[in-house]
This record gives C-alpha cells, structure tokens and sequence, in this order.
C-alpha cells in the first residue's frame, strides 16, 4: 500500500467529481429522492368523506357518529336516504365510504347480542380502502369501549399491526426513516458503479492496467471519495428527517451514524461489482437502479412490513441488505432499543459481512486486463 | 542477446484469432514500428507486450518472462503504453500541469531536481509548457497526442509501446511527435514499439513489422523490405489476362516477368505481393456504362463562403470551394480540421450558418431545393450506415427502396455491382462478419444504385488495408471516366492527394490550400511527397 498513489488517485477523482459537476448529484439525488417520495406517497388519508346512515337514532349511535365527527380523519355526513342512492352517492365518487347503523343496534347491545355495522367503501385504490377501513375499525373500536364502559366483549374487531410504533398514525414515521434506507442504497451506489466504467468507457483505464499500481489501491482511491462524500448525507437526511419531516428519534445517534457507513459501504460495494462487470455507463447505471432500487423500495417495508410477507418474498427480503439496515433505522428512531436488542446486534454484524464480501468479491473480480 | 523477446505469442477473443504466433526480437535503443491496416493485429500484440490482455506464448524483457498480464506486473515499473485513440488517457477536465503531477505520483516518482528538470524538458519538447494550466479537453488533437506521449514518458520506461500515436493527427504535430521520439531513443535507450498507418512514417523506423490478417507477413528495414520486392515491380502495363497480377498508381505488381521496365517500389508493394504470393484473387473491377442519360453542368457544386459555428468554436470559417463535372477533389486535413462538418453542410445535415451554396447550378435556400436534387447525390458517411441485422443484399435493397427504384431494377443493379466490385460471395452474409474492404465497397454500391451525378465520400479509406484502398481508388477513378461523375472525397491521409485531380486543405476550419496536384509540385519543387507540401502550409 502506497499512500502517495492512493492520494494521487483520490485528488484526481475529487477533481473530476467537482469539474464536471457531479458533486451537484452526490447531494441532489438524496435529498430529492427523499422530499419527493416523502411527500409523494401518502398512506395516510385525511378527510376521507363518509356518509352515515344511522337507522337507529340512539344514543349510542350517536356517540358512534360524534366519534368520526371528530376525527380529522373523516368528514362525516349523517344523511336520512335509502342505501341504494347511498351507493350512488360513491359511484358518482362524491363519497367514499358509507357506514350502515343498523336499527336495532342500542338494543342488541344492552341485551349483550352482536351486532353488525354495514361498511362500504370505494375500493378503486385497494390500499387507500383498506386504509380507511382500518381508520373505521379504530374510531367503531374506540367507540365501543365507550359505550360499553369495558363492558363489552372482546376479539369482535382487531387493529392493523403496522399502526402499533406509530399511535399518532403519522404518515411520515413511517415512511421516511424507511426512504433513508432506500436512498443510501441507491445514490452511493450510483455513483460507484460510474467511477471504474467511466475510465473503461474513455480509454483512461489503461493508466491503471499498464501502470504498477496494485488492485487493492486503485479500489481504495475509488471508493474513498465517494465514501467521504455521501457520508455527509447521512446527517443530510437525518435533519430532513427530524425538522423537515418531524420523526421522532428515540435511539442512539452514534448508533445511527456507524450503521449508515457500514451500508453506504455495502451500497459502493453493489455499484464497484457492476461497475466491473459492465461496459459502458449507461449499463451500469440501468443495472444498478434495478438492483438497488426495486429491492431497496420492495424490501424496505416502506409498502408491507417484514413480518407480513410470506415464503418468496419473506426469503427475497432477507438476501437484500435494505431489511437488516431499515430494522435498525426504524429501532433508531422510533423504538430506541438500540444495541440492546439482540435483532439489532445480529442484524449490525450481517451488514458488516456484507460489507466485507462485497468488497473482497471487488479486488476479485478486478481484472487489470483488457476483456 | 536481445533485450525485447517474443516467442510464438498468439492472442484471441473466444474464436477470432487476432494475431498468430508472432515472434519479434529488439534491442535498447531500436525503434520497431509495426505496419499494417485496421484489425491485422497490432493492437493485440502491443497489448499482450504492455501486459493488458491475455495471450498465449512467452514474452522475455530484460531475463523476465512472463505468459500472463498477471506476471507481466513484475515488469510495469518499465513499460510506457499509449494505446490508440487521440487523448485516450486523458482526463478532460484535469489541467495539463495536473496531468503530469497525476502521472508522476501514480508511478511513485520521487519529485527531486532531475525530475523537475526532466518533466521541463518533456514540456519544452512537446510545445506544452506555455499550456501548463489548460485543460486537456480544450487542447487540439496533434496536443493531446504530444501531452499523452510526455505523460507516458515521464517514469523513464525503457519500453514504450505506442498505438498509432499520429493518426488523424495534423502533419506538423506527427513531426515533432517523431522528434521527442527520435531524442527519448538516443538519450534514455528506449526500445520503442510503434503502429502506425502511415507508410512515409516507416522510414524513420529501424525495422518495420508488416502485419496482415493476424500475421507478420515481413520483417526487416525500410530498404531491405523495399529490395525484397524489386523484382516484382514494373512500370504500369496491361496485365495478362490468364496470369495474376496488379495495378496501380502507375505500377504494376506480377509474380511473372512483365514485359515493361522495372520501377521503384513503395512499402505498399510488400502488401501487393504477399497477396499475389497468397493466391488471394485480386478482382480487376470493372463498372458499366451509366443506364440513365443526364446533362451534367460545368460546375456541380459550389459553395461561397460557407460558416458553420457551435457556440464560440468555429467548425468552418467562410470556406468557398468549387467541384467541377468529372472531376476528384480532396478535402484533406486534420481530425478536427471541419472536413465532415463541410460535407454534413452540403447535404443539409448541418443547417448552414453563413454563406451561400449551388449544387447543379441552382441555389439551395430551403429543405424543398435539396429534395429535387437528392436523386442526383450520393453519400457515404465515415461509419458506413449499414444495418448490421440485414445481409448484404437486404441492405443493398433497402437503400434501393429509399431512392424508390424498382426491385426488379434493383436487383439487376445490385448484382452487376457486386460482381463488378467482386463482393458477389458475400451477399447474404452480415456487414460485421465482413472486413472493412468489402463494407467500404457495398456501401459505395448503396450511394450509387439510383447514378448520382456528385459522389460525396466521409473518410471512406480510414481503417482500411492497403490493396482494399488501392482497389478503392481503382473504382472511383473508373466513375470518374465512365460516368462524368464528381467526386468530393475527405482523408486525414495526406498521401492520397495523389490520387486527387485538385485538393483542398483544411487547418482548424480554415483552407490553407486549394490547388491542382500538378500545381502543388510545380509550386513545391523541393518536395518529394505530398506529406512535405502540407508541412509547408502547416508552418
């Protein structure tokens, strides 16, 4: 290892990195990426427009109307017409829900039978609907501990899991520590993946090839800028994350920090690899979006938690290194568990693995020959 | 005991054998310049020296051999490579001054006064020094080439392979380019490898490697390689019909005795010869007489004060330019020099700038002018537009649709070409299963199917081996006589201004010259070739 080559290469590669403006996308990309699906994607619905129809007129389901009267989830509009125009309210999409109270329902209550609360709900966007339906669970849920005064049987209505580290059902708790993830797979990655193809592409690999310089030292002068670089986006994203975005951090930022190199290690690794086995810039990056972005945005549990998935998937999710990072991510910020936890532990020394392979995979596969 | 030492090297790529078993011998302070066209297997076999590509057989420098690029690291701290391509190794947007502090740290050299001194020398040599904080990108071609080769330098190597460090460069640079060579040889003891496609270049070399299809076909000095084909070369005859032989540029080529006197020969008769030697059938060509009639006015095309501009760059600066009926012209200069540029202008691929411009007498001041006139133009472009899906035939067909030529018209056309223009053995082959030779001639075939009256020609030599070029030139020379048909043809090979009845020289989008060839000698009496007459423009 000679450092006076290593440094050489290094100042070279900043130079390039600055003179041909690609500085602009080692910090564009990130935040971009991040403002554009934190704001863009939104599980949470707010105001959805509910239409009741209480053929009841008791007391208790007034409490239940009151409910979603105050939710700022729902706009409620208690209406005295038959089900059928009801229905025609959603087809002519000037509702989105309807809520059937049924007449009996005060009565059937106080003698302790069950009762059924008809729901309708637009399903032309499945996951809104589900979404709303559980919100209608929730506020019937709550409702019911009120009006039963505890009273009331059990198991009748169930809450969605993925709400349970998230009571204030913020959208953005959700989300946006998952979109780091996303992120430090992708844009590290990038521009890895360009640095080794670029030279290929413009003839200037040969100064490597015919030159002494060994393997192991052109990888590091590579990769290190590109290392130092996006290592400040981790702080980057961190306070879009806290003041833009307004998730709460709960665990160890040291935690978070040391976590965040180790994966934009893994994540230069996957662009190094590809970066060596391609030919020409536009390849490269074609194939590291596809390999880091589909599984990074699939297998983040941004869309459907871990532990829903089930056989392909389940094991898919555990071959990408987004999973063990998110897990920790999601712990930093709204769990603070830290290294306490056994998951995380395991979960930290895997990344370090990966991290190791795949930049020994690197010098390995790194050929100073022309193919 | 020879420093340099190849014993039976072969490399190839899967089942295309670049070069077979090639041996070469040198010593410190030789120059060995290998000569040959596109693909004969230099590049492969600099590669495999410079310890850059896999290859079978031995390589000894100095008592070390190696049989792997793996091994030949060993051997790194002494080797300079150049590979082709102008500033291939260039950063574009590192400063020269940047480049040799790059160069100089990723060979772990010790910056003490000799290397400042040398590294000044290299800069005085080069004609940099006043250059140090320009960025490689905005040098011109004949620069680069001269910071490429002082970076490749600056360790000291005691080999240096360099991959055709002069084409496409302008004739002044590839002089001193020679001249930092012919200095770093005597002063430090290099072996120097070079390729070139410049047969007037073999001269400044000590011995010449001729290489063709993946083979060292002839070794040994400029002189001795021309003696060696002495007795086979005459003064231009008709040849015997029944028995092989060649001719061109006022010689001919026969294995026989011919009944004529003896002439000198050049280095491309070493290519003539060993073609005969080899039995390769050598076509006589022969094209038809034109089957449609046209009037051909006096002056096909002129162009007054023709500009194009990108940005700030001018690509052409006010360049008039007059092609007469059944006449050549060359447009000749530099890579860079704003030769496709003109041309693309003439065809209205480039919007016109400036200036005004009459193909057949008529004013072209729209998109609608041209439209009339394209049935009476021809062009072949510097990468020959050839679909590589289709076969030769489909390819030729389609180019006949486009001109809206009936298919059974077609088809008879097509075929008396490829006889005439012997490709008819590769009609239903792929463009890129065939060498560059037969693609420049079926890609004439395309811009002549509809008997243009101009034949507008970008680079269609470059890359190409010598007897292809020759037979080339054999088949323009043919239209010109048979057809009344006008050629307006670019090269970056100075030497083919021979062949031209007037040239035109371009420098950095400027004419410097435009004269009749005999002019040009009369003017130039001292000159002996026509690379000396364009170093006088350049100067």
């Amino acid at each position: 290892m000679r450092a006076g080559v290593i440094k050489a290469y290094i100042l070279k590669e900043l130079t390039e990195l600055f003179r041909t403006r690609l500085i602009i996308m080692v910090y564009l990309m990130p935040s971009m990426i991040l403002l554009l699906f934190g704001y863009g994607i939104r599980m949470e619905v707010t105001h959805a427009r509910i239409v009741i129809l209480d053929y009841d007129q008791s007391h208790y389901s007034q409490i239940l109307t009151s409910k979603f009267e105050d939710s700022i989830y729902f706009d409620p509009t208690v209406m005295k017409i038959e089900e059928s125009k009801a229905l025609h309210l959603i087809k002519q999409a000037k509702a989105d829900m309807i809520l059937i109270i049924p007449s009996s329902f005060e009565k059937r209550l106080i003698h302790g039978q069950k009762t059924e609360i008809g729901l309708f709900v637009d399903a032309a966007f499945p996951t809104r609907a589900t979404t709303m339906e559980s919100y209608v669970q929730g506020v019937i849920f709550q409702a019911s501990t009120e009006v039963g005064e505890g009273k009331l049987p059990k198991g009748m209505i169930t809450l969605n899991s993925r709400n349970l580290f998230n009571q204030a059902m913020r959208d953005e708790n959700a989300m946006v520590p998952g979109l780091i993830g996303l992120v430090l797979l992708v844009a590290p990655a990038i521009l890895s993946a360009l640095l080794i193809v670029k030279e290929k592409e413009k003839g200037t690999i040969f100064n490597f090839y015919a030159s002494p310089i060994r393997k192991h030292e052109f990888i590091i002068a590579k990769l290190t800028p590109a290392f130092l670089l996006h290592s400040l986006n981790i702080f980057i994203l961190f306070l879009w994350a806290t003041y833009l975005f307004e998730v709460p951090f709960r665990g160890s930022f040291a935690l978070y920090w040391f976590a965040g190199e180790i994966y934009i290690l893994i994540s230069l690794g996957i662009g190094m690899l590809i970066s060596i086995i391609t030919r020409s810039q536009i390849a490269a990056v074609v194939l590291t979006v596809i390999v880091t972005l589909l599984p990074g945005f699939l297998y983040s549990g941004i869309i459907l938690p871990i532990s829903a998935m089930d056989h392909e998937s389940y094991i898919m999710a555990h071959l990408f290194p987004v999973m063990y990072y998110n897990h920790i991510l999601y712990d930093t910020f709204l769990i603070g568990e830290g290294l306490d936890s056994p998951t995380n532990q395991l979960y930290l020394g895997i990344l370090l693995l990966y991290a190791f392979i795949l930049l020994m995979l690197g010098t390995l596969f790194l050929k100073k020959e022309l193919r | 005991m020879f420093d340099l030492e190849l014993k039976n090297v072969t490399v190839h790529y899967k089942d295309i054998v670049a070069i077979n078993n090639a041996s070469l011998e040198a010593k410190h302070g030789e120059i060995i310049g290998f000569i040959g066209a596109d693909g004969a297997g230099k590049s492969s076999l600099m590669h495999a020296i410079a310890g850059v590509g896999r290859f079978k057989g031995e390589i000894i420098y100095e008592g070390t051999d190696y049989h792997s690029p793996k091994e030949a690291e060993r051997i790194k701290e002494n080797i300079g490579l150049m590979p082709q391509g102008i500033g291939l190794v260039l950063y574009e947007t590192l400063t020269v001054g940047e480049h040799l502090e790059f160069f100089a740290a990723i060979r772990n050299l010790k910056k003490n006064n000799d290397f400042f001194t040398y590294k000044n020398k290299l800069l005085q040599m080069a004609g940099l020094l006043h250059f140090v904080d320009r960025e490689a990108g905005k040098l011109s071609g004949g620069m680069m080439q001269k910071l490429s080769l002082i970076c490749t330098l600056l360790h000291r190597p005691k080999l240096l392979i360099l991959d055709e460090p002069t084409t496409g460069v302008d004739p002044l640079s590839r002089m001193e380019l020679w001249e930092i060579l012919d200095d770093i040889r005597s002063s430090e003891g290099t072996i120097i490898l070079v390729s070139t496609a410049y047969m007037q270049e073999a001269a400044k070399m000590d011995k010449i490697l001729l290489f063709d299809e993946g083979e060292i076909i002839a070794g040994g000095s400029s002189p001795e390689l021309i003696d060696s084909v002495r007795k086979y070369t005459y003064e231009e005859v008709s040849c015997d019909n029944d028995k092989v032989c060649f001719s061109f540029d006022k010689r001919s080529y026969a294995l026989y005795p011919l009944a004529a006197k003896y002439a000198e020969p050049t280095l491309d008769a070493l290519f003539f010869v060993n073609a005969l030697q080899k039995k390769h059938t050598l076509p006589t060509m022969e094209i038809g007489e034109r089957q449609s009639t046209v009037t051909i006015p006096k002056v096909v095309m002129e162009a007054k004060a023709l500009t194009k501009q990108f940005g700030d760059f001018v690509a052409n600066d006010h360049i008039d330019m007059q092609l007469q009926s059944a006449q050549i012209v060359g447009l000749l200069g530099a890579n860079g020099a704003g030769k496709t540029t003109f041309i693309k202008m003439l065809l209205g691929l480039y919007p016109i700038d400036e200036g005004e411009l009459y193909l057949l007498g008529k004013p072209i001041l729209s998109g609608n002018d041209r439209r009339e006139l394209k049935a009476q133009i021809g062009y072949v472009s510097q990468h020959f537009a050839l679909y590589k899906e289709m076969t030769v035939r489909e390819n030729l067909l389609y180019f006949a649709r486009m001109h809206a030529i009936g298919t059974e018209t077609a088809l008879r056309r097509i075929e008396k070409y490829a006889s005439a223009l012997g490709y008819l053995q590769y009609m239903d082959a792929l463009p890129g299963e065939l060498p560059l030779g037969i693609n420049q001639r079926f890609s004439i075939t395309a811009a002549l199917l509809h008997e243009p009256v101009i034949l507008f020609l970008d680079e269609p030599t470059s890359g190409v081996d010598t007897i292809a070029r020759a037979q080339f030139w054999q088949i323009l020379e043919m239209l010109k006589v048979k057809w009344g048909i006008s050629i307006l043809i670019t090269t970056h090979y100075m030497s083919e201004a021979e062949y031209c009845d007037r040239v035109v020289l371009l420098k950095e989008g400027v004419k410097v010259a435009d004269e009749y060839v005999d002019e040009l000698y009369r003017q130039h009496p001292h000159a002996k070739n026509f690379e000396e007459i364009f170093l006088e423009y350049y100067q």
